[in-house]
């Protein structure tokens, strides 16, 4: 491996660190790095509050009964300029979401990832969402 | 544009900015000796003469503060680096996840971070010391440091354990200015001698007199200093002192000052060179140069403290712990706290 590909290969880890590293929450106090979860669900309803959005989620679970879980999102004004309003998630809607639990083991999770029916992937591909143009022309 | 203009009008109003209005006329007649020398730039103005610098500015980018010490002095990426970065930063913000890893803090669809490196593909954003890395400590700064509490074993006995960003209290200085992981906007509003700078990060205000009126009392301190403004030709400077210190960044104290200097290079570019300098905490002042899109929409109301959940929960899951390690089933300390706040 040459040095160039060397620099690149560290300067892509760097920028994913420090990406992760400009959070408003600690992640660390909250939830568990070492309890990812998969929750597939249907959406009870989204609070849509300052300073991050909150997705009720009621998970069916292996012996029929149903657990009500939190799932933490983006905080709102991000969501809108990405082009995800509140007829985005409707109640009723069935979800993967994708994430951490809480470190107590509360029903609550940091997510990381949304799944809608289909497949489609929330917010993959800026176009078509209606978000506005992002960014820079290059 | 039209709601967007009456927008401007409504937050200007809103924020009462009834002072300005004893100013306008001493205002409009240094405006009109402004206006004549200014009438060969580019540069937009406002009626009053004034570069206009209004709008909604977003300074997303993945340029990071500092340069990767790998780099050494080299200020600029290669063109196989720059499309490598920004493809990713790219297929982060569009695809699926290529990785699912502790410290994703934030859900990856939420988030909004950017996809462009910095432009002329910079490598930092810290454009002098020419290492692009915020310059050393000194001796004091250093023996501070070493005194400050360790938030990594902080027992979240309440919320006065946890950092002011994360109670909402401020997002402080030069926080609130620097490329994070979403709100990445300000919104620049002026009326004749007054300059408006709003942070979407915890939606702060600044009002920033450019009347020349003297500065607060230096024993007048507060969470996000005291600013004052000029021109210089088609440069709005802005220095603010009289910190509190109750919010430091990396170290700082109330020390700190902080010199922006915001220009509009064009209809579609807005450049802030912002000058961070403490002598008590760092050998040198350093500078970071960052460039602004106009953007779209409004600047929404980031009302952090409404639903502060996190809080909630942080504090749940310290009591859980604690109850857990009374009754012998876990350790008392929750475990490692990745605190990670004062960036």
């Amino acid at each position: 491996m040459d040095r160039a590909r060397v620099v690149l290969i560290t300067l892509i880890v760097a920028l994913s660190v420090s990406s992760s590293l400009r959070a408003h929450h600690s992640f660390a106090a909250e939830f568990d790095a070492n309890q990812p979860v998969t929750l597939k669900g249907t959406v009870v309803k989204m609070d849509w509050v300052n300073p991050h959005t909150w997705i009720h989620l009621d998970v069916k679970n292996p012996d029929g009964t149903v657990t009500r879980w939190m799932i933490e999102g983006g905080t709102p004004n991000t969501l809108v300029r990405r082009g995800f309003n509140k007829r985005s998630l409707e109640a009723g809607t069935e979800v993967t979401i994708e994430g951490y639990r809480a470190k107590n083991g509360a029903n609550r999770a940091n997510g990381a990832d949304m799944i809608l029916p289909g497949g489609k992937r929330l917010f993959m591909g800026s176009s078509g969402t209606g978000a506005p143009k992002e960014g820079p022309e290059k | 544009m039209r709601s967007r203009v009456l927008g401007l009008v409504a937050i200007t109003l809103t924020l009462g900015l009834t002072g300005i209005v004893g100013t306008a006329q001493t205002q409009t007649q240094t405006a009109a000796v402004r206006s004549t020398t200014a009438a060969k730039s580019k540069v937009p103005r406002t009626p009053w003469g004034d570069p206009d610098l209004q709008g909604t500015w977003d300074y997303r980018t993945i340029t990071p503060l500092e340069r990767n010490r790998e780099l050494g002095t080299r200020e600029f990426y290669t063109e196989e680096e720059e499309k490598t970065l920004e493809g990713r930063a790219g297929r982060r913000m569009d695809g699926p996840p290529e990785e699912i890893r502790p410290g994703l803090t934030h859900a990856q669809y939420a988030t909004d971070p950017g996809r462009f490196i910095a432009d002329g593909n910079r490598t930092s954003l810290i454009v002098d010391p020419p290492d692009g890395r915020i310059p050393a400590l000194t001796a004091e700064g250093k023996a501070r440091q070493s005194r400050a509490p360790n938030r990594n074993n902080a027992v979240n006995a309440s919320w006065l354990d946890r950092g002011n960003q994360e109670r909402c209290i401020t997002y402080g200085l030069p926080s609130a200015s620097l490329p994070t992981l979403y709100n990445n906007n300000i919104q620049i509003v002026q009326a004749p001698g007054t300059a408006v700078i709003i942070h979407e990060m915890i939606h702060e205000a600044r009002v920033v007199p450019l009347d020349g009126r003297p500065r607060l009392n230096e024993n007048v301190r507060a969470w996000i200093g005291d600013s004052r403004g000029w021109w210089e030709g088609d440069t709005l400077v802005v220095e603010t002192t009289n910190f509190n210190g109750k919010n430091s960044y990396r170290g700082s104290t109330t020390g700190l000052r902080l010199t922006e200097r915001y220009t509009r290079v064009d209809e579609g570019r807005l450049e802030l060179r912002l000058t961070v300098s403490d002598p008590t905490t760092w050998e040198k002042p350093w500078t970071v140069l960052l460039p602004m899109r106009p953007t779209e929409g409004e600047l929404l109301e980031y009302a952090c403290h409404e639903a502060n959940l996190s809080m909630v929960n942080i504090l749940e899951v310290a009591r859980d712990a604690e109850k857990a390690a009374a009754e012998g089933k876990a350790p008392r300390n929750p475990g490692p706290v990745d605190d990670r706040q004062e960036r």
